[in-house]
């Protein structure tokens, strides 16, 4: 799910995942206009779709999220879908919404775009806007090429007083790789299924879950990829889910470590990029950090 | 410090956050409230309010009514008053996205007595005719010139298509039309998410209740007499719904525009994004008044249809016409608005746009614009209080010049709707309620759990504080028996 201000990136990142022809995959966007689609539009019940080949498919809303989504999954059966929320929504309500009456998916994660500029410009976050940042898995902080550099890191700052276990990933006209904001999302889920429906349930937001932590590394250098291996087999027990790319000197491969066990495959990235989750993990983001730098070429 | 400490008591029910609290603020923020709801307050709502009086043109204090709670933007519960001829603005942010989501009551001449045995009919046959859930379409098929027509004519169109009487329009604000609605301001995409939606309730916390004024909780019995309630345990049917997703999304295209006008063409600087405004008098700002009046227009005809359909249902389960069953229509009031009024200020009449964000218009005996019908008693309030506990027919004050007139417009939530939904569970309430006597249809559990009584504040704290504020005067206490949740 994507979500955050007005004005902040959502339709930018669509476009974006768009222009990478993921096979396979249901965009689900506020508004057909915002994007120009040179595809035949079926009418549904609850939902108007655009085919955009490969099984990948842009659709607006015309009725109830729920119904338009399961109309969806039996028209085309996608692999994934992504849901653009209008700037206006707060994310939580959806998020009950998808967990409750759609059984027939699995939530992968909320990413909240957030415009650098208008966080560095305004000076408190409104109500919308905290609920949007707090709600997220994934933080992206957009637009980062309209503040000064030294300005980026209070930015940072900022986002993690409102949620301080979202990955934060900065980025420039949200030009990130989707696959990186695939299956890295909700861990706070793993509680919440163990609880089931019923009452009462304890909250489980990021605010409770203090432990819990991320960080991300990004780097323009090729990387050795003996070492990294070794880095890889070596990363402590409590970094539960590593995810990225790495440039390696004989092409750059897409790097996915849960719980211990890790593997590479070949994936087109024109930079190295990686984000780590786990549990009291701020203690070991030095040392993870500078074993990283050590397999820099 | 705790916030609360910056508030000077002004009265009982009046605490100010003085200009000196936060730069650039222009007047003072008040709170209508008894110092146990300021103090329930999320503080939040404290710099929502203190933000709102930075707005340009805003005139005396920024107010928060008793039922106020954070939303986007300003509080829900947020009153200001911009004064147009001194670069005042106009702010989505201050009227919210569910444009004039309103109340109205009609009686019938039935006693419970009379209903009780009918009562799990009539609560579904409304669920059957009066469409709820997020996307729900209505039985009203308008092309989407028709719909054009009915967001410039409001509940007018819906008497003229037969969905009515005509007196119902002397009985709503703004006799159901407002004029100046433009239907050339408002886009496509609003018309795509409007023009099925004509006579359905929504999500969230709209619901339509079927209620019992009890002898002991009329509080004026002349009044009431006037309101037409005069018969012991007299049924009564209550809804709350607002403009769909049509008032949402001419909230949401002109928000994009303000955002782009306001730094750079007019040079407004404001402390919350959320607060995006222009100048009344600029061309955006217009364009924003005549699309919102579509949006007011919208909802008066929703409510309308909705209103034919109750009256439908009546005159089927009991065999009689909806003229015998006397289903008179009280009135319907508008929560979320912008309004062009006049008011005294420092003794002086000055033109003002009143933004009222979950706040009810409460005009006092003789005031002008309060149909003739009641200007000499003052115009009704309707508050609706959670789906478990109760409701309130008021009536405006003379003492309500002090906030514009305005005074609350439900109990207002202690809790965020993801916080409710964790606690309860909505198949386990609608059991509970059952037991107590009400019977509820809802589309969805989930959203049921959000709407549970302890979700909210006390209805009864919350009438008594504008009362005792003398912002309205609550005339009769109604009673939940069925209730279609949304």
């Amino acid at each position: 799910m994507i979500t955050g201000p007005l004005g902040s990136g959502k339709t930018t990142l669509l476009r974006h995942i768009l222009a990478m022809h993921p096979a396979n995959i249901a965009i689900v966007m506020n508004e057909f206009g915002e994007i120009t689609i040179d595809a035949k539009i079926i009418e549904g019940q609850n939902v108007r779709i655009a085919e955009l080949g490969g099984g990948c498919v842009c659709c607006s809303l015309l009725g109830e999220f729920e119904a338009a989504v399961t109309e969806i999954i039996n028209k085309v059966g996608p692999e994934r879908i992504v849901v653009e929320t209008t700037g206006l929504a707060e994310p939580e309500a959806l998020v009950f919404n998808i967990q409750d009456a759609l059984p027939q998916c699995r939530l992968d994660g909320v990413i909240s775009v957030i415009d650098a500029d208008m966080l560095a410009r305004f000076p408190e976050l409104g109500h919308t806007t905290r609920l949007q940042i707090e709600g997220a898995d994934i933080l992206l902080l957009n637009k980062i090429d309209l503040v000064d550099a030294n300005q980026i890191e209070p930015l940072e700052r900022k986002l993690r007083e409102t949620n301080s276990s979202a990955v934060i990933i900065r980025t420039e006209r949200c030009r990130i790789d989707p696959e990186l904001l695939f299956g890295i999302g909700r861990h706070r889920e793993q509680t919440d299924a163990l609880l089931g429906p019923g009452s009462p349930i304890p909250a489980t937001t990021h605010q409770n879950r203090p432990d819990f932590g991320s960080f991300a590394f990004s780097s323009d250098k090729g990387f050795s990829r003996d070492c990294f291996e070794r880095f890889a087999d070596a990363l402590p027990a409590s970094v539960i889910r590593a995810k990225g790319f790495v440039r390696f000197q004989d092409g750059s491969q897409l790097f996915n470590f849960v719980a211990g066990r890790w593997e590479l495959e070949p994936f087109e990235a024109d930079r190295t990029e990686l984000v780590f989750i786990g549990k009291e993990i701020a203690a070991k983001k030095k040392t993870i950090l500078s074993a990283l730098k050590k397999c820099e070429l | 410090m705790a916030i609360f400490d910056n508030l000077q008591k002004i009265s009982d029910t009046a605490w100010e956050l003085p200009a000196s609290y936060k730069d650039g603020m222009r007047v003072p923020a008040r709170i209508i409230a008894t110092e146990k709801l300021v103090r329930e307050m999320d503080e939040a709502v404290y710099q929502q309010i203190s933000n709102v009086t930075t707005l340009p043109g805003i005139t005396r204090y920024a107010l928060c009514m008793p039922d106020g709670h954070s939303g986007y933007g300003f509080p829900i519960g947020g009153v200001a008053a911009m004064d147009v001829h001194e670069d005042g603005v106009i702010s989505p942010g201050g009227i919210g996205f569910d444009i004039n989501c309103g109340m109205r009551l009609v009686i019938t001449n039935l006693t419970l007595e009379d209903v009780q045995p009918h009562l799990r009919q009539i609560v579904d046959r409304l669920y059957e005719r009066v469409p709820a859930g997020v996307g729900s379409h209505g039985f009203l098929k308008l092309s989407r010139q028709d719909f054009r027509n009915l967001v410039e004519q409001g509940a007018r169109w819906c008497i003229e298509h037969d969905y009515g009487w005509e007196e119902d329009l002397e009985f709503t604000e703004e006799n159901g039309c407002i004029s100046g609605a433009n239907s050339a301001k408002i886009s496509e995409r609003a018309v795509d998410r409007g023009y099925n939606q004509v006579g359905t309730l929504g999500s969230g916390n709209h619901y339509l209740e079927v209620q019992v004024a009890r002898p002991e909780d009329v509080r004026d019995k002349e009044l009431a007499e006037k309101f037409g309630l005069a018969i012991p345990n007299q049924v009564v049917v209550m809804f709350h719904c607002g403009s769909r997703g049509f008032g949402h999304q001419v909230a949401t295209d002109y928000l994009r525009t303000f955002l782009k006008v306001m730094d750079s063409k007019y040079g407004i600087k404001i402390l919350d994004r959320e607060l995006a405004c222009a100048p009344f008098e600029s061309p955006e700002g217009r364009d924003y008044f005549a699309a919102m009046k579509c949006g007011l227009n919208m909802s008066f005809a929703n409510r309308q249809v909705i209103l034919h359909r109750i009256r439908e249902v009546f005159s089927d389960v009991f065999g009689r016409s909806a003229e015998d069953l006397d289903m008179r229509m009280v009135y319907d009031v508008a929560h979320n608005t912008a309004k062009l009024e006049r008011h005294l200020v420092d003794g002086k009449e000055r033109k003002l746009l009143v933004h009222r964000k979950g706040a009810t218009r409460a005009f006092g005996p003789g005031h002008r614009e309060v149909t003739t019908r009641y200007r000499e008693i003052g115009q009704p309030v309707i508050i609706g209080g959670s789906m478990e506990t109760g409701s309130y027919l008021l009536v405006g004050t003379a003492s309500g010049a002090e906030t514009f007139f305005s005074t609350a417009h439900g109990s207002g939530r202690t809790m965020s709707r993801t916080k409710a939904r964790k606690l309860w569970h909505g198949k386990q309430l609608q059991r509970d309620l059952e037991a107590r006597g009400i019977y509820v249809r809802s589309t969805s559990w989930a959203g049921l759990a959000e709407e549970a009584g302890a979700a909210y504040k006390n209805i009864d704290e919350v009438i008594a504080a504008t009362e005792l504020a003398g912002i309205s005067k609550p005339v009769v206490r109604f009673t939940p028996i069925g209730n279609v949740k949304g």
